[in-house]
């Protein structure tokens, strides 16, 4: 029982870490997250149909831990102290060696309706119709999210704002 | 030589005030066929600039038509890219996606600002040849392999330029 979740574990913890991590900004945050969204995996009972499936709703799951943490009262009142803002892109570590911290630390400041598309797009490879499934949205929406996102993520390069 | 006669010397005659015969006949006989001449020279130039803006749309088709059949998409027109139509047929290939992972990859590009990913990955094999996967905002995945011998040092092509820095990566 313990190797089959620890297969787990070893194949996604990283990917939702960093998914995690874009969401909430804040490595202890984003460690809670991911660990919470495995306890919910372990936890549901629902039939899990393929590999896919089982990707898509570990994603989808941990976004929604990530939200309803931002969402909550005590989130919103409290700062972390020890990390700042202007360096989270360095804590991403993502699987390949082509950086731009710049361009990822404005994504990382897009509005959540935007961020997670574009993170998800660029950074982990999905296609348009895989988010689409992780995200519970039309393709078409997608799309413009993508379109308007990249738009803002450049005045933000450019003007310093979203 | 006299004060009065340098004075004489140089008088101006005075004008006359008539006009020679034929000489009012003779400017508008030249000037009516001026105008004539010249309205043939413009209908003239407005054929030959038809001529040549159909020409040109033509050659602009054949262009697009064979960077199309060389499987260049939107990056072989995106703007502030130049395309040389016959060297991109020998130097890239439109090939079967074959969705590489970023892990899988040599050389990753992520262009978030102008809507579009690359991965390329090293040819194994004799020849060196680079496989380059693109994927762009609106969905659409196109793959193409580049044939490195026949790739300029100094190309301004976007997929070339990549195929090179994957060569160049370790």
């Amino acid at each position: 029982m313990e190797q089959e979740w620890s297969y787990l574990v070893d194949e996604y913890r990283a990917m939702l870490y960093r998914i995690a991590f874009s969401n909430m900004k804040n490595r202890a945050d984003a460690e809670d997250a991911v660990q919470e969204a495995f306890l919910r995996y372990m936890k549901d009972e629902k039939p899990i149909q393929n590999k896919e499936h089982e990707k898509a709703w570990l994603i989808r799951t941990t976004i929604h831990i990530c939200l309803d943490i931002l969402k909550s009262g005590w989130y919103q009142k409290t700062v972390p102290w020890n990390e700042s803002f202007e360096n989270a892109a360095k804590n991403i570590y993502l699987p390949y060696q082509v950086r731009d911290d710049e361009t990822l630390e404005a994504v990382l400041r897009l509005p959540v309706h935007y961020r997670n598309p574009i993170y998800l797009f660029y950074y982990e490879d999905y296609s348009i119709h895989e988010i689409a499934g992780i995200l519970n949205e039309k393709e078409g929406t997608i799309k413009t999210r993508l379109r308007r996102g990249r738009e803002e993520v450049k005045k933000i390069l450019t003007e310093g704002r979203p | 030589m006299g004060v009065q006669e340098v004075q004489n010397q140089g008088a101006v005659p005075a004008y006359q005030k008539k006009k020679k015969a034929g000489h009012s006949e003779g400017f508008q006989e030249s000037f009516l066929q001026n105008l004539k001449n010249r309205d043939l020279e413009k209908q003239a130039n407005t054929a030959a600039e038809t001529e040549a803006k159909r020409a040109a749309a033509d050659t602009q088709t054949e262009v697009k038509v064979k960077a199309e059949k060389a499987g260049m998409g939107r990056i072989g027109a995106a703007p502030g890219i130049r395309v040389n139509a016959a060297a991109m047929q020998e130097t890239l290939q439109a090939v079967e996606v074959r969705h590489m992972s970023y892990e899988e990859s040599d050389h990753v590009r992520i262009a978030v600002t102008e809507g579009y990913t690359l991965k390329g990955k090293r040819e194994e094999g004799g020849e060196a040849r680079v496989y380059v996967e693109a994927k762009y905002e609106d969905g659409r995945v196109e793959a193409y392999q580049v044939e490195m011998a026949k790739v300029p040092e100094r190309t301004e092509h976007m997929i070339e330029r990549f195929a090179l820095e994957t060569m160049q990566e370790r």
